[in-house]
């Protein structure tokens, strides 16, 4: 089994979209059954979090630029660590989880998990 | 010194221990000495017990490297801080990571490169941050690769002390994550004195006499040699360095006429000359000729006064006149009593005896002379020199009543019979 | 406590091009600071290196295959880390060895990760 990084491109708790709270609701309960199976089944390590607090940049030459990365499309709103046998079925629980945890794009990346 | 093939195999074993440490520190850290030394004793017990087997192969000491870095890569690469080092530097990306360690630890394996990993040891070992004997002990243990209880023996202390005086220095050394680097230019004059005071002591304390005999102690004196000499081979060498190199080596020719077969101590006026190591002091002499500055150092100057000793044919014919003279530029150099007795020694033996026993007086007024055994066998010497045989006599009594080593004991008495003949 | 992530992103052209004497220095690097870090308690992971292929599964769960090999805001890696507040989190991060091998460090804090802890 390999281990493999969702980086959450947008999306995110930073901009929640407009919903009544009835939406609101049912968005909540899909998140927990998402995070409920993904226990169950194994494959979900680490829920993960939002990246929305307060950041910074440190580049090579250790100037610090406020905010974070600036290229907006480079943007990480969030992560969570899965397991899955390939990039594929990485793929597949990326695909669940923007249903069901209602994430924007996901970038799907193995972890180098040397050693193992 | 004569080896005995078990004498040739420890030797083998302990350098090619101490060069393993060396190189595998410097190559992962500080922090894991104490991993690397377990490592390299396995490699070490592996290939023993693999030997007796099968034979010793072509290249025993490439045969042990090759155990003893696999082992620790080994282990290493089991250690989740190495993984995630890999991970994190981008090294799993191009999967270079193994290859390349492993790769300069061979490279520093190589013949050629070994006095560097070594010299580099040598600069850790005798750390500012380290007390002199703690420096001399961490030599002893790192790079020579004697065990605990054999530097125990050669220094007399107890192996408990020792063991935790080494632990102690390796801790903080690894707290500290001490690099194995060379010192830098404006540090190397002052890491290079301590390194040759270390150097000086540890031939010392295989030398003295006043211990009893222990063939670890001509070890010693043979590590400290060739530590010097690697020093010496490098960059980081001084005329300091060369001079005490020659100073060691003028010791060392010396070494087997000391003791008779009972391992009883042989002054100086009567060891067998013939017995001396001629090849030894010629090494000895092309060194102190290329330690040549405008400002010798009491290495040069104690060089000079073995040279003196180690040349001529016999005491009588010894140029006692010239040594009177380096005593005295020594005493310029570094006030010390113990330079002072000497030359006094000196004077007594150039003929002026009278000189000589003012000087003594002088000296038995201090503190720290007071219990000073050697005091009194040169008030002795001198009195012998100007026949006065039972003055001689009462200062060797004296000697006697401040001793209670059976080898000293055992020296001042004959002595005594000798006087009494 | 806070809690922030240390993006990582480039800083890995170098060390291919490097020396095995250079690489050597470059994994002490990262060791010491991985286990100063633990020992000193604000390390709460080292996290991980991310391998440079992947895929993007877009918003209408269409999935584009490795594309980021090349670009220079490639994620690398991730570290876990605890810190006051941004500022010491910065410090922090100017320590880690990815400034020194041209890489850049992006401090994230994690959302709501210091308001239990109040």
């Amino acid at each position: 089994m390999a281990k493999f990084m969702f980086l959450q491109r947008g999306g995110g708790c930073d901009t929640p979209p407009k919903m009544t709270p009835e939406q609101m609701e049912a968005q909540m309960k899909s998140c927990m059954e998402w995070m409920q199976s993904g226990k169950d089944e194994g494959w979900l390590l680490d829920p993960g979090a939002p990246l929305s607090g307060s950041s910074a940049v440190v580049e090579p030459d250790m100037t610090v630029i406020d905010g974070p990365f600036a290229e907006s499309k480079e943007l990480v709103g969030g992560y969570t660590i899965v397991e899955a046998p390939d990039l594929a079925a990485a793929c597949e629980l990326a695909k669940r989880t923007i249903k069901m945890a209602g994430a924007g794009k996901i970038e799907v990346r193995e972890i180098a998990n040397v050693g193992q | 010194m004569k080896q005995s093939t078990n004498q040739l195999v420890e030797h083998f074993f302990r350098h090619e221990s101490a060069n393993l440490v060396a190189v595998l520190t410097r190559a992962f850290g500080m922090r894991r000495i104490d991993l690397i030394e377990d490592m390299v004793q396995v490699a070490m017990l592996e290939a023993m017990h693999a030997w007796k087997q099968r034979g010793i192969p072509g290249n025993p000491a490439a045969w042990i490297h090759h155990v003893a870095k696999h082992r620790i890569l080994d282990t290493l690469r089991r250690e989740k801080t190495y993984e995630k080092a890999v991970a994190l530097s981008g090294l799993s990306m191009a999967d270079q990571s193994i290859n390349a360690q492993e790769s300069i630890v061979d490279q520093w394996l190589e013949e050629e490169h070994l006095p560097d990993s070594l010299l580099r040891m040598i600069f850790v070992c005798c750390h500012p941050s380290l007390d002199r004997k703690t420096q001399i002990a961490l030599t002893l243990k790192t790079l020579c690769g004697f065990g605990i209880s054999e530097i125990a023996r050669g220094l007399l202390l107890p192996s408990e002390t020792v063991k935790k005086r080494v632990q102690r220095a390796k801790n903080s050394l690894a707290t500290a994550n001490v690099q194995l680097e060379l010192p830098s230019n404006d540090q190397l004059t002052l890491r290079r004195d301590a390194v040759h005071d270390v150097l000086y002591l540890m031939f010392n304390e295989g030398y003295s006499t006043s211990h009893g005999t222990e063939p670890i102690r001509d070890d010693i004196c043979e590590e400290a040699a060739r530590l010097c000499h690697l020093l010496c081979e490098s960059p980081c060498s001084s005329p300091a360095t060369k001079a005490l190199l020659a100073l060691l080596l003028f010791h060392a020719a010396r070494l087997d006429a000391r003791t008779d077969e009972d391992g009883a101590v042989i002054l100086l006026e009567d060891q067998d000359r013939t017995k001396w190591d001629r090849c030894l002091i010629g090494t000895a002499q092309s060194w102190l000729g290329q330690s040549k500055t405008d400002q010798p150092t009491t290495f040069h100057l104690e060089a000079a006064i073995a040279m003196q000793h180690c040349l001529s044919p016999s005491v009588e014919a010894t140029d006692w006149g010239t040594i009177v003279l380096l005593y005295s530029r020594l005493i310029q150099l570094r006030e010390s009593p113990v330079y002072a007795l000497n030359r006094a020694i000196a004077m007594g033996q150039a003929g002026d005896t009278h000189e000589a026993l003012s000087q003594l007086q002088k000296l038995q007024n201090r503190e720290d002379m007071k219990h000073y055994l050697l005091l009194d066998c040169a008030f002795a010497r001198i009195h012998e020199l100007e026949g006065n045989k039972e003055a001689a006599i009462d200062s060797y009594l004296v000697a006697l009543s401040k001793t209670v080593a059976p080898h000293e004991k055992a020296l001042l008495e004959k002595k005594l019979r000798k006087l009494a003949d | 406590m806070p809690k922030y992530m240390f993006i990582y992103r480039g800083g890995h052209e170098k060390i291919k091009h490097a020396s095995p004497e250079q690489i050597q220095q470059v994994m002490q690097m990262w060791m010491d600071w991985i286990e100063g870090g633990t020992e000193a308690g604000w390390m709460l992971d080292a996290g991980d290196g991310l391998k440079p292929s992947g895929a993007v599964v877009n918003t209408d769960l269409s999935v584009t295959n490795g594309l980021f090999a090349e670009s220079k805001a490639l994620v690398g890696g991730y570290s876990l880390v605890e810190a006051s507040d941004l500022t010491t989190a910065i410090e922090l991060a100017k320590d880690s060895p990815m400034p020194k091998s041209g890489g850049i460090v992006e401090v994230r804090e994690i959302a709501n990760s210091g308001k239990q802890d109040a």
